[in-house]
C-alpha cells in the first residue's frame, strides 16, 4: 500500500509512480478509486462513492472496484 | 573565483555520445566557478569543438597509450601555454592511465577528483560479487571464464539465455550454446580475457550518478529510469525517480568503498529488489539530466577536487522528465582546418 500511496495522480488522470518511473493513464472512475483508496477507504465505501458520484448501479461498481484493485495488484501497487 | 581552466575529455556529442559535452554544460551554467571548457578531444570532427558557447578551447590529444607519455606532455603544454586548473577525464579507457598518475598531475598543478587504483579495479565487471556483497544488493549469478571450457561449464550451470560480457565494454544476449561460444570468442578478441557470464534478471532497468567524496561521504545522488534508448542503448527520454532501496545502495557504494569521484551504477530492480549488472567509474552522457534538476555533480566534483567547503548535497524531485535532440551549427571550416593543422581551436 506504500507505493500507492506515493502515487502521483494530475487531474487529467495521468499516475506518475517515483519509485519505478511507471506511468499510467486512467479514467475519471478509476481517478476516483484511486484517491479513494489513497484516502483509506474500504472497496464497500468507494464502491458507495461511485454510485453518489456516476450513472452506475452499487453491483456493477463493486465490480468495478474488485477489477481495478486486481489491476493495482497486477502493478505491484496495491 | 578566479577563472578555473577545467579540461574535459569525452566531447563526442554523437550518436553514441561521451560525457564531456553534459560535464562542461554543467560547469558553465555554475556561473560562480567561472569555468573556462578545455576540450580534450581525440578527433577534429568531435562536435564540442564546434560548440563554442560550452567549449572555449579544444585540443586534439594522443591516445593515452602505453605508459601515457605524448599524453601528459600535452597535457603540460596545455598548462603551460593556457593553464589548466582541473580535468574530469570521461572515458573509460582514460581513467587507468590518470589514476596512476594523479600525483603527477597534481604537482603539474593540475587537479582532479578519482578513485584510487584499488577502487578502481574493484568496480571491474570481474570483481562485482564482492561489491555487490558490500553494498548489500544481489547480483544476477555470475561466472568469470579464462577458457572456452569454464564458459560452456558457465553456460550449462547458469541456463540459458544468458548474458555474454567483454571484461571492458560490450555486452550480448545469448539465446543457444552456439551463440554464448560465438560472443565468447568476439570478446576475447577484441577485449581479451576474462569473459563474464551472467544470468539474465528481468525487471526494470534503473540508474543513478554520483559522486563520493572518497571518505564515504556523498557529494550527490540522482536516480533515473531510461523511459526510450536509441538503437545503440543510449537514453534518449528519461525520467527521474526515487527508487528507496537503490539509493541506499547507491549510498553504501559510496560509504563501503570510500569511492572518490564520478560514477553511474546500472541496475535491475524488481520490487524492492536490486540487482546490480554494472558499475562506471564517470560521469554517464546524461550526466547534464542531474544537473538540470539542480544537482550540478561536475561543479560540486570540482570544487571538491580543489578542496572548496560546499553545503550538503541538494535533493531533487521525482518526475522531472528527460529529452535528448537532435540540433546542427554552422560554422566556418576554418576551425575545421585549425583542428586538423595545429591540433587546437579557439
Amino acid at each position: 500500500m506504500q507505493r500507492l500511496h506515493q502515487l502521483a495522480l494530475s487531474d487529467e488522470g495521468f499516475v506518475f509512480d517515483p519509485q519505478t518511473g511507471d506511468s499510467f493513464q486512467v479514467s475519471e472512475t478509476g481517478m476516483a478509486v484511486l484517491h479513494a483508496l489513497k484516502a483509506g477507504r474500504s472497496d464497500e465505501e468507494t464502491a458507495q462513492q461511485l454510485v453518489a458520484d456516476f450513472d452506475v448501479s452499487l453491483e456493477e461498481a463493486r465490480r468495478d472496484c474488485t477489477d481495478f484493485r486486481s489491476q493495482l495488484k497486477n502493478f505491484g501497487l496495491a | 573565483m578566479k577563472e578555473l581552466s577545467i579540461g574535459v575529455s569525452g566531447i563526442n556529442a554523437v550518436d553514441n555520445p561521451g560525457p564531456g559535452v553534459g560535464v562542461a554544460r554543467s560547469l558553465k551554467e555554475d556561473a560562480s566557478l567561472n569555468a573556462r571548457i578545455i576540450g580534450l578531444a581525440y578527433d577534429a570532427m568531435e562536435p564540442g569543438i564546434y560548440m563554442d558557447w560550452v567549449v572555449d578551447r579544444s585540443f586534439i590529444m594522443p591516445y593515452p597509450s602505453g605508459d601515457g607519455g605524448a599524453y601528459f606532455d600535452r597535457l603540460a603544454y596545455i598548462r603551460e601555454q593556457h593553464g589548466l586548473d582541473v580535468i574530469i577525464p570521461n572515458f573509460d579507457a582514460e581513467l587507468p592511465l590518470y589514476v596512476k598518475r594523479a600525483s603527477d598531475l597534481k604537482a603539474l598543478g593540475i587537479a582532479t577528483f578519482l578513485p584510487s587504483m584499488e577502487q578502481f579495479k574493484l568496480r571491474g565487471k570481474d570483481k562485482l560479487a564482492e561489491v555487490a556483497e558490500r553494498m548489500d544488493i544481489k547480483l544476477p549469478k555470475t561466472k568469470v571464464c579464462t577458457s572456452l571450457d569454464q564458459l560452456i561449464s558457465a553456460v550449462e550451470e547458469l541456463g540459458l539465455p544468458v548474458m555474454v560480457k567483454g571484461s571492458f565494454y560490450k555486452a550480448y544476449a545469448a539465446y543457444t550454446s552456439t551463440q554464448a561460444v560465438s560472443h565468447f570468442h568476439a570478446l576475447v578478441a577484441e577485449w581479451g580475457y576474462p569473459v563474464i557470464v551472467q544470468s539474465i534478471v528481468s525487471g526494470e532497468e534503473l540508474n543513478v550518478i554520483g559522486v563520493g567524496d572518497g571518505e564515504g561521504g556523498s557529494l550527490g545522488t540522482v536516480g533515473i529510469k531510461k523511459i526510450s534508448v536509441t538503437a545503440l542503448g543510449k537514453i534518449w527520454t528519461g525520467v527521474t525517480i526515487k527508487h528507496r532501496a537503490m539509493l541506499e545502495a547507491a549510498n553504501r557504494f559510496i560509504r563501503e568503498l570510500k569511492w572518490r569521484g564520478p560514477f553511474e551504477l546500472e541496475c535491475i530492480v524488481k520490487g524492492d529488489d536490486v540487482f546490480l549488472i554494472e558499475i562506471n567509474p564517470r560521469f554517464p552522457a546524461w550526466v547534464y539530466f542531474a544537473t538540470g534538476v539542480g544537482v550540478n555533480l561536475p561543479a560540486r566534483l570540482v570544487r571538491a577536487a580543489l578542496g572548496v567547503d560546499q553545503p550538503p548535497a541538494p535533493d531533487y524531485e521525482a518526475g522531472k522528465l528527460f529529452v535528448r535532440y537532435s540540433y546542427e551549427l554552422v560554422t566556418d571550416m576554418v576551425k575545421f582546418q585549425q583542428a586538423v593543422t595545429r591540433g587546437e581551436v579557439g
